[in-house]
């Protein structure tokens, strides 16, 4: 379809202004980040602008904490999310079995939930079974929600596989966890690496979960969200301002490997052809 | 969502089948689950038949609850949420229907920098994003320091009202329109396009009668995940519409919250899987999704 | 034929070129009214390209495009009187047969009773019931009815032209030949220009008035299927007909030349002089050569050694070595048959041909 200049400059005219929009509160976070005042207006005097507070939020001890508390949720998330999505992508893209096609249908339905009432639930559920909620219910509750995204990841890949590998290592001889180890996880290595990164990227920024299921512990959403109602002080979009840029070399490694990935499996229809 | 699939009786083991091995191969998901979603939610459905302002679970079941809820206004904070879920839908579609167009049909190597520019929103807590509005808009804020600055035009706050919620919703859940909406319009074959283009239709038509039709799939699923996520959202009309508007999402937190009546939270929120689960269903049981998945494989 | 008919569709040095690349290089040529024309020429060739050009999908960078004597290089193909069948046939999937069929005529504004009296004459006449097929759903139907339905598509069209890009490639070849016969009949008893685009020269010989061999985005031959099986211009052209036998030659001066096979420089006569130092390709027909018998003679022979013989019906092939690393192919019919390994192989001089390389 030919399309003329003028309509793919509307279009780029529109997709860059709708761009520009979306990015308009991440630079405000910024401009307001670099605000020495206590209380933010618009436009500030270029004296009044300062890193200062960068610098405390990178030294504050307390900040380095909720920090830590996020870390520790997503890592563990990521870890059990990516091994369950690994076994849940075989049921899902791989073998045929009774249940499979229900099995498809369920997997989405957490994502589909609300966040807080997820959270609730799992509140009232721990408080039923005496658990004292702490960061590691948070794992709990995250990995719940971001297990069916690792495991639509990895089904993609798995989809993208084809069938007669497997097939052939076992003509040849090899028993099913053989085939597992040497064949499967080896092709679906990079559709788990990508998962791993959402993993850890969509635990990170998680608020609504962890409102509820962090008990006494808090995150860095949780902490950010306390300051922005009570308590204001440009630390908290330094802050956020940190966590964002955490997320966006996440997004470039992720890239990276995305990038990779395409590049070998090139290579390697390449090679086979 | 409570009945997990029949799982069907392992065969002798002497030959693995695809069959045993699927069936394996999914137990930790089902194990998971049952443990972290299914159980909590029965565990909510059943709290929602006790008495008012109790911890207990083990006590007689009343429906004095759901009495409680359409006696008194809770069936507002219903409809606001249906009502602000209903019209982020609208608003996304209209917003996101042409650059999903660009981005599938127009766009060559600017498509794959918008998809990692609008993505990496995703990872970023909506609390930061939404607050980025507030200093945007707030009195003195950005766009109002700027109009009084440039144009010498005072304006109060622009927070704190049903516009400004809608924006911050339109805004968190966009992701989740684009996307789907851009893979239905790729699952339009360009030559079909062309060929409708070639036998006379305009292009106008070509929209009416082809890509609108096509892309329905991803119409659906856009829709269907904004509408559940922004029937639930809690955070837009917190942070941006002060106490102008409650959610039901709101609505239930405050009872598990400040009034520490839980019973009347879980009946509440009983309510609201029961709405969220017919829509996913209704929806999800009308198309394929490994079709979807299936189709994005060959590309 | 329709050798005096007026040109309809004329093309004028046009030339397409993406970034560095150039896919279709000042190419011209005129169609004519009512005939059945081809471009041919393999994958990379700019067939594609330069039919995308005609019913403007793509627009040229240079040259001209007249329909009936207008410039029709800016209209865009919803305006042109001209109609595609694609390779994919690109039915809509979500219409029935009969919505397919009906498409353009409910675009022009048609009443719905009008559309349908159209959609059940076309599919007709294209062989399909339209008591079963009018309401079928297009993902239902076999590879030669969807076929059949964007053909019928197209023709409800009325185009002027009717292009086709390569759309039987995807099909079988028995049905392939069906389908074949079945569009030059149609052509034949509509009367309309057609317009093909395909990889097979054979395909192209057999339903074709005129064919134009591309090759590198520039036209090599264009002619009626006998004058280029007559007299291929050069040695692509000769190689893209098939299985045929090109010797590597020199002139020595008159008629004679040497065949430089490798290993071994044969002496050979030519069937036209050829200047002294000339490199050239000579062709031979597989089915001009032959086995000579003890005692008989022809305008050249050389010894040679029968590698394997393949069978090809009513015919057989044969792959015999005139020096190591240098085979040439004959093809005789099956009564000729030889249980020999060593033989004379020979071929009289108009069967030859001396080629541009």
């Amino acid at each position: 379809m030919i399309v003329t200049r003028t309509q793919k400059a509307g279009f780029s005219l529109y997709a860059g202004l709708v761009l520009l929009v979306f990015y308009f509160p991440l630079l405000c976070i910024i401009v307001a980040s670099l605000s020495k005042r206590r209380f933010f207006s618009f436009p500030y005097p270029m004296a009044d602008m300062t890193t200062k507070w960068y610098a405390d939020a990178l030294q504050s001890p307390q900040v380095a904490d909720f920090i830590g508390v996020s870390l520790r949720i997503a890592a563990l998330t990521a870890f059990f999310s990516v091994v369950i999505g690994f076994f849940s992508a075989l049921a899902y893209a791989r073998y045929r079995w009774r249940g499979r096609q229900t099995f498809q249908r369920l997997v989405l339905f957490p994502l589909f939930f609300p966040q807080s009432v997820l959270g609730l639930a799992l509140l009232m559920w721990f408080s039923f079974l005496h658990i004292t909620p702490a960061w590691w219910t948070a794992v709990i509750a995250h990995t719940v929600w971001i297990t069916p995204i690792t495991t639509l990841i990895i089904s993609i890949q798995a989809y993208g596989q084809d069938d007669s590998l497997e097939e052939a290592a076992r003509d040849m001889g090899a028993t099913r966890l053989q085939i597992l180890l040497r064949i499967t996880v080896p092709l679906l290595l990079p559709g788990m690496i990508t998962a791993t990164c959402f993993a850890v990227l969509l635990s990170w920024g998680n608020f609504a979960l962890s409102l509820f299921t962090t008990g006494a512990d808090s995150s860095l959403p949780e902490w950010l969200y306390a300051r922005m109602t009570t308590g204001y002080q440009p630390l908290v979009p330094a802050v956020g301002v940190i966590s964002v840029v955490g997320a966006v070399i996440l997004v470039v490694v992720l890239f990276t490997v995305v990038a990779w990935n395409q590049r070998r499996a090139r290579r390697l229809t390449a090679a086979t052809e | 969502m409570s009945a997990t699939p029949s799982v069907p009786a392992p065969k002798p083991p002497r030959e693995f089948s695809p069959a045993f091995f699927g069936t394996v191969c999914s137990l930790p998901f089902f194990l998971l689950m049952l443990f972290g979603f299914v159980a909590p939610l029965l565990c909510v459905v059943w709290f929602g038949f006790m008495p008012a302002k109790t911890f207990a679970l083990l006590q007689m079941p009343t429906f004095a609850n759901y009495e409680t809820i359409f006696n008194q206004t809770y069936f507002k904070s219903i409809l606001w949420s249906i009502g602000l879920a209903t019209v982020t839908v609208l608003t996304l579609l209209v917003i996101c229907y042409p650059l999903a167009f660009g981005m599938a049909k127009i766009f060559r190597g600017g498509a794959s920098f918008i998809t990692y520019a609008i993505a990496t929103s995703l990872f970023v807590s909506e609390n930061i994003r939404l607050f980025g509005w507030v200093i945007g808009f707030m009195k003195n804020g950005v766009v109002g320091g700027t109009l009084a600055k440039v144009f010498d035009v005072q304006i109060d706050s622009l927070l704190y009202n049903i516009p400004v919620i809608i924006l911050g919703m339109v805004y968190v859940y966009l992701p989740f329109m684009l996307f789907p909406l851009v893979l239905g319009l790729k699952m339009v074959p360009d030559q079909v396009r062309e060929a409708a283009f070639d036998l006379g239709a305009s292009r106008w038509q070509v929209f009416k009668k082809i890509d609108l039709p096509l892309s329905m799939p991803g119409v659906l699923i856009g829709s269907l995940l904004v509408f559940v996520l922004s029937v639930g959202a809690i955070s837009e009309a917190k942070i941006l519409g002060g106490q102008k508007v409650v959610t039901i999402a709101s609505d239930i937190e405050s009872e598990f919250t400040y009034a520490q009546n839980w019973p009347l939270g879980s009946a509440l929120s009983t309510l609201f899987i029961a709405l969220t689960t017919v829509v996913v269903f209704f929806a999800l049981g009308r198309f394929d999704l490994e079709k979807l998945l299936g189709k994005k494989r060959s590309e | 034929m329709v050798e005096s008919a007026a040109p309809i569709l004329e093309v004028v040095s046009i030339t397409n070129r993406f970034a560095k690349f150039t896919a279709v290089n000042d190419v011209s040529f005129a169609v004519r009214e009512g005939e059945f024309f081809t471009l041919v020429g393999p994958s990379g060739s700019g067939k594609t390209t330069l039919l995308r050009m005609l019913v403007g999908m793509e627009k040229p960078t240079t040259g001209e495009l007249r329909l009936r004597g207008k410039v029709i290089n800016d209209l865009p193909p919803n305006l042109r009187p001209t109609c595609m069948v694609f390779q994919s046939l690109a039915l809509f999937p979500h219409m029935t047969v009969g919505k397919n069929v009906e498409f353009p005529l409910s675009i022009r504004g048609q009443s719905s009773g009008e559309c349908r009296t159209r959609a059940w004459e076309l599919l007709k006449l294209l062989h399909l019931d339209p008591h079963r097929y009018y309401d079928k759903n297009v993902s239902q139907c076999s590879g030669g009815e969807r076929q059949r339905v964007a053909l019928a598509r197209a023709l409800a069209y009325d185009p002027e032209i009717l292009f086709f890009d390569e759309p039987l490639s995807a099909i079988d070849a028995r049905l392939r030949k069906v389908l074949q016969k079945e569009l030059k009949d149609l052509q034949r008893s509509t009367g309309k220009t057609f317009c093909y685009v395909t990889h097979s020269l054979e395909e192209a010989m057999v339903m074709s008035d005129r064919v134009a061999i591309l090759r590198a985005g520039v036209i090599e031959q264009i002619g009626t299927p006998d004058e280029i099986y007559g007299a291929p211009r050069n040695a692509f052209v000769a190689e893209f007909m098939g299985e045929v036998n090109l010797l590597p030659i020199t002139g020595l001066g008159g008629t004679a030349a040497t065949w430089d096979t490798g290993r071994k420089v044969i002496p050979l006569t030519l069937p036209a002089p050829l200047a002294a130092g000339t490199a050239r390709k000579l062709l031979i027909r597989p089915e001009s050569l032959r086995f000579l018998r003890a005692g008989e003679s022809a305008g050249n022979s050389v010894p040679v050694r029968i590698l394997n013989e393949f069978s090809l019906g009513s015919r057989i092939q044969y792959h015999v070595e005139v020096a190591s690393d240098c085979t040439l192919t004959v093809q005789r019919l099956r009564e000729e048959r030889t249980a020999a390994t060593e033989a004379v192989l020979g071929w009289e001089l108009a069967d030859s041909q001396i080629l541009e390389t």
